[in-house]
Order: C-alpha cells, then structure tokens, then sequence
C-alpha cells in the first residue's frame, strides 16, 4: 500500500477542481496495477464528487449548492456569541458546512490494467466550498503493484505549483480546450441572445448564427489561457461579449456602408430598416460592455472600452477618407489599425490580463493582435479580388471600402491614371470589373500579400520573447491561417 | 464646480462641446457630487455623452445619416472609455443597462424613459 497527499491550492470561494489526471498520474507513477485508490477528504469544508466535467453543469452544481445552503442565511455555527472555544482566525462558514453534508468526504475508485476505472464522462472533483484556501486530500493506493516509476526513494508526492498545475492541466488539456472553447463561446452567445428582447435579438441572433471567423473570441480564448488563472467560464463569457461587439460594429456600419447582405444573408438595416439597425447595434454595444463590466475586471473593462473608441474614431475618419478615394496607404494603415486591428489587439491583451498573465506578457501579445488585425484586414481587401472567394468580386470598389491592392493599383505608373479615372465616375458593372482587372494586372496583390505575409512574421515574432506555456503553436498556426486565405 | 474636463477626453468632440455637450455636461455635475472628485468630470461628461450621442444616432426616431451616427457611436465609446477609468462597477453596470432599456424600446418602437432621467437613476447604483 501507498500512502500520499494530495495538494493544491484553490482560488474561488467555491470550485470544482478536477483532480482526475493527478490520480491517474499517481496510479501510474505507483504501478498499482489493479487495486484501488482510497481518497479522503482532510477538511469539513471540501467534499468529493464524481460527476461531468462540463463548466456549465458545474454552474448548475454551484448554483443548486447556493440555492440548499446560501451564503448569508442563518447559521446557527455563524454565532460565534454562542459557541465556546471559538478560534480567533474562525471564518463564517455555516453555509460551507452545510454543503458539504450534502457532498461526500471520502470516496473509492477502482483501478484495472494500471488505469482508473471511469466512465466516459466521468471526473473525479474536489469540491472547494471555503476558499481560496491551500487544501490536502489523503490518498492510498492498495492492491497488486508492477514496476513503479517512483524515485528510488520512495519519495511521495511532490506539490507542484499553482503554476505547474495550471502548466500541467493545459499540456493536458489542450486538446480538449481546442474542442470545447469554441463550443462554450457559442453556447455563452445563445444563452445571451435568449434572454433579449425578439426585437434586438432576433436581427442579432441571424447575423450571429450566418457564421463569421470568430476570430476575436478565439483569441480571447486562447490567450485567457495562459496565466496563471485560467477560467474556461469567464474566458467565454469575455469571448462572447467580445464578439457581440464586434457584431454591434457590423450591424452599424453596414447601415453607413449601405450593404444589403453580410454573411450571406440581408443586413438589418436593409432588412428592417436603419431605426432598426441603430437600435440594435446600441443595444449590444450596451450589453456588451455591461457584460465585460460584470467580469469585474478593470484593466479588461479599460482595454476593450479603449479598442471600441480606437474602432469609432477609425471609422469616422474611413468615411471622411472616401472623399479622397481610394486614399494613400498611410491613412489606410491609420484607420485599420484602429479599425480592425485595435479590437484584435483588446482580444489578445484582455484574455492575458484576464488570466493574470504578466505585463511582458500582455503587452507581447496585443503586439501581435495589432500587427495580426492588420494582415487579417489587408487579406481581407485581397479576398474582395478573388473569384474563388465566395463574394462577388470587387463589392468593396463598388461600396468604395479602403482597401491597400486598389491604393497600390491607383498608385501604379502603368494603370494607375485608368484605375483613378475609373473610380472618379460612377461605378457600374463594366467599370468593377475592369478595376478589379487593373489591380490584379499591377501586381498590387502580390505586393499585398508580401506586405501581409510580413506583418505576420513580425506577429509571431512577438510571441517568441515571452513564456506562452504551449500555446505558441496555435498562435502561430492562427496568425499564418489569417493570410493562407489568400494562398 | 469648475470644468475640469481633459483634453483627451474631448478629442474628435470640441464642435459637440460647443453645440450643446457642454450645457449637458453642467447638467449632470449635480448628478456626480457624491463621487471622488478626481472622478466626477469624468462622470458627468460620460452622462452628457450618452445624452448627446444617442440623440444625434436618431435612436428612438428617424435615423441620423451616417457621419451623425458614426459621431454618435464615438460618443457612446467615449462615454464607455470614461466609465471604465472612473466609474465603480456599479455604475458601468447601470449606464450599460440604461442605454439598453432606451435601444429595445426603441427596436420595439415604444416610448423610452427620457435619456435624461435614466441616466440619473443610473448614478444612485452606487
């Protein structure tokens, strides 16, 4: 038989921590190969579970414990004038006794071919109903052992630190993340839209059910995810909140931009009218950031506040440049980084700073949503000339949309006086088409993709100074997909 | 109370001041009094800006054209900026829901509260 402890720390007042891949590490560094695993809990205010690891039944458990014992209520173990010997440090904590009558203490599982005995969905928790709080679970292993990968020792577990936890969970857990995170972030979205009322909802609901990259919230995502606090629910409820304002933007600028259809489907403005379309875009902008403001975090509340203003000023100044249409490539880079790549950059830094991620960290990183949001928008202008796309060719010569491949066009020796002619008048067909000819004839969208290409590297060049704890693949691989588009 | 308004928070916005954001700000410096003072100009010309953008976005009539709406949509942001510099939670939470209680109205073709009025019941959420 072995016996160990099991550390770690907490950092809620309740928390499901999901200690299933440390009991599976210590079954495989003792050998046990069948047998069982004894696991007590060392504390009246920590029970045990075996249950889903699904974070939005987690919330129901959370809830459904709040609801039996809520915090608040009268505890007669909270009457401290009542009891005798009471310790000077004793926390109010009736409601955390009672919740964990309600749970267990103890539990045992069985152990077969050196491997837990679970169930597909099955997770093994430790349920903090106290914290934050350093907490100890005992552990023996009892049954028929094979070759132990313990030191030769004998030594017992060893604790690691919250931060190799979290390291470990996600070297773990990376696979899953990827499958999962996406899922909670649309999940979190319609849970949003259900509530609203039909008439803001309804609009938002098609535009944000018509599909769209999600790259903001993916982004948020996998950079909330490298602190040393990560929280898959908070993370999602930013991603969402994120993405609907993004989705606000949309809604308004497509009513400025007079475009009937996105995503493939009908504007709301165009659809039900601009009365609509700004009360909608209004009704997210405020829900979004009252959902971000209800994170409760101020330097996340303070960075996407600051992109959201960067995005409305950028967009003032698009408009106003279309008077000198297509403009120069200075005054494209000003209004897209504002325009596009400053809601890009909040994604990456709110997600850090949402995970506690140091200031290093966080300002590498919405370095790299910068420069990323303006290879993301200059692939995007490329998109507008490719017949393979998907859009008809050439929607933002006709909208007269700042785009860098029609700058660089008009720019040109050979073709740039027809180019500027031809955008000077009224753009039919004919005129579209035969712009969207010059361009590619210049050699502008070489040169775009090339400038594009390069924001990229310097994008994943940021990312190579700083500790990311595995996610710099992804990174990467997300950074070079916003250009392969193009490819 | 003196005007104390920085520079960069009427950035872009020096016309609006001159044609009616700032009578709207004096308005809602009573509205701040009980707030840390360094936070108060701030306060209330996040009020004023609401006031002042969601009125020249048409919200609750006929759509402004795009520059108006554009210029309004600056001063919600601005506005949202300024409350997550200087505003408790609280205070976030309920100017957020005061613009969305005056937007579904809107969606849903009711009359809406006077912005006013919402945004000063916004300030008891303290």
């Amino acid at each position: 038989m072995i016996g160990k402890r099991l550390r770690f720390e907490t950092s809620h007042s309740t928390e499901f921590v999901d200690i299933t891949d440390r009991l599976r590490d210590e079954v495989h560094r003792s050998g046990l190969k069948i047998g069982r695993v004894h696991l007590q809990s060392l504390h009246t205010t920590v029970g045990l579970a075996i249950n889903e690891n699904e974070p939005l039944l987690i919330r129901d458990f959370q809830t459904l414990l709040e609801r039996l014992a809520p915090v608040g209520a009268s505890y007669q173990h909270d009457d401290f004038a009542r009891r005798i010997g009471v310790a000077l440090d004793e926390p109010v904590n009736g409601h955390a006794h009672c919740r964990q009558i309600l749970l267990t203490g103890f539990a045992t599982l069985l152990v077969e071919d050196g491997e837990l005995v679970l169930g597909r969905w099955q997770s093994v928790f430790a349920v903090e109903l106290d914290g934050p709080r350093h907490r100890e679970l005992a552990l023996q292993l009892d049954g028929e052992f094979g070759t132990s990968s313990l030191s030769p020792s004998g030594e017992q577990s060893v604790v690691p630190s919250s931060m190799r936890l979290a390291h470990r969970a996600r070297e773990r857990g990376e696979e899953r993340r990827t499958a999962t995170g996406p899922e909670l972030v649309e999940l979190e979205l319609s849970r949003q839209l259900l509530v609203d009322p039909e008439p803001v909802s309804a609009p938002m609901r098609r535009l944000v059910e018509a599909g769209g990259k999600r790259l903001r919230p993916k982004l948020v995502q996998l950079t909330a995810g490298i602190g040393p606090r990560s929280e898959p629910l908070r993370a999602a409820a930013l991603a969402a909140a994120v993405e609907l304002l993004h989705n606000a933007t949309l809604i308004h600028d497509d009513y400025v931009d007079e475009s009937t259809h996105r995503r493939g489907r009908p504007t709301v403005a165009a659809a039900e009218g601009p009365e609509r379309a700004v009360a909608v875009g209004d009704y997210y902008f405020a829900k979004a950031t009252r959902l971000i403001a209800e994170i409760g975090n101020r330097s996340v509340t303070s960075t996407i506040a600051e992109a959201l203003e960067a995005v409305c000023a950028s967009q003032i100044d698009d408009v106003a440049l279309r008077g000198a249409y297509p403009g120069d490539r200075d005054s494209y880079l000003r209004v897209v980084r504002g325009k596009t790549a400053a809601l890009f950059a909040a994604a990456c830094a709110s997600g850090a700073l949402l995970s506690e991620a140091g200031p290093e960290i966080v300002d590498a990183l919405r370095r790299y949503g910068d420069l990323l949001g303006v290879a993301f928008q200059m692939a995007d202008d490329m998109v507008d000339f490719s017949p393979s796309s998907g859009k008809p060719v050439g929607l933002d010569i006709r909208q007269r949309v700042l785009s860098l491949p029609l700058i660089y066009a008009a720019e040109d020796r050979t073709v740039g006086p027809e180019v500027r002619r031809l955008l000077a008048g009224s753009l039919g067909d004919a005129e579209v088409g035969r712009v969207a000819e010059l361009v590619t004839i210049s050699g502008a969208l070489t040169r775009v993709r090339g400038e594009a290409e390069a924001l990229v590297d310097a994008a994943v060049h940021e990312l190579e100074t700083i500790e990311l704890d595995g996610l710099r693949p992804t990174l990467i691989s997300l950074a070079r997909s916003a250009v392969d588009r193009i490819a | 109370m003196a005007i104390q308004v920085v520079e960069r928070d009427l950035e872009r916005l020096h016309q609006l001041w001159e044609d009616g954001l700032s009578e709207a700000y004096r308005s809602y410096l009573e509205a701040v009094d009980g707030f840390e003072p360094s936070a108060q100009p701030r306060l209330a010309l996040a009020a004023a800006l609401v006031e002042v953008g969601v009125r020249l976005q048409g919200l609750g009539g006929r759509a402004a054209a795009p520059p108006s709406l554009l210029m309004g949509d600056l001063c919600l942001a601005r506005a949202s900026r300024l409350l997550a510099d200087a505003a408790p939670q609280s205070i976030q939470v309920a100017f957020a829901r005061a613009i969305e209680e005056m937007s579904s109205a809107a969606a849903a073709e009711q009359t809406a509260p006077h912005t006013r009025e919402l945004l000063l019941r916004a300030f008891e959420a303290r």
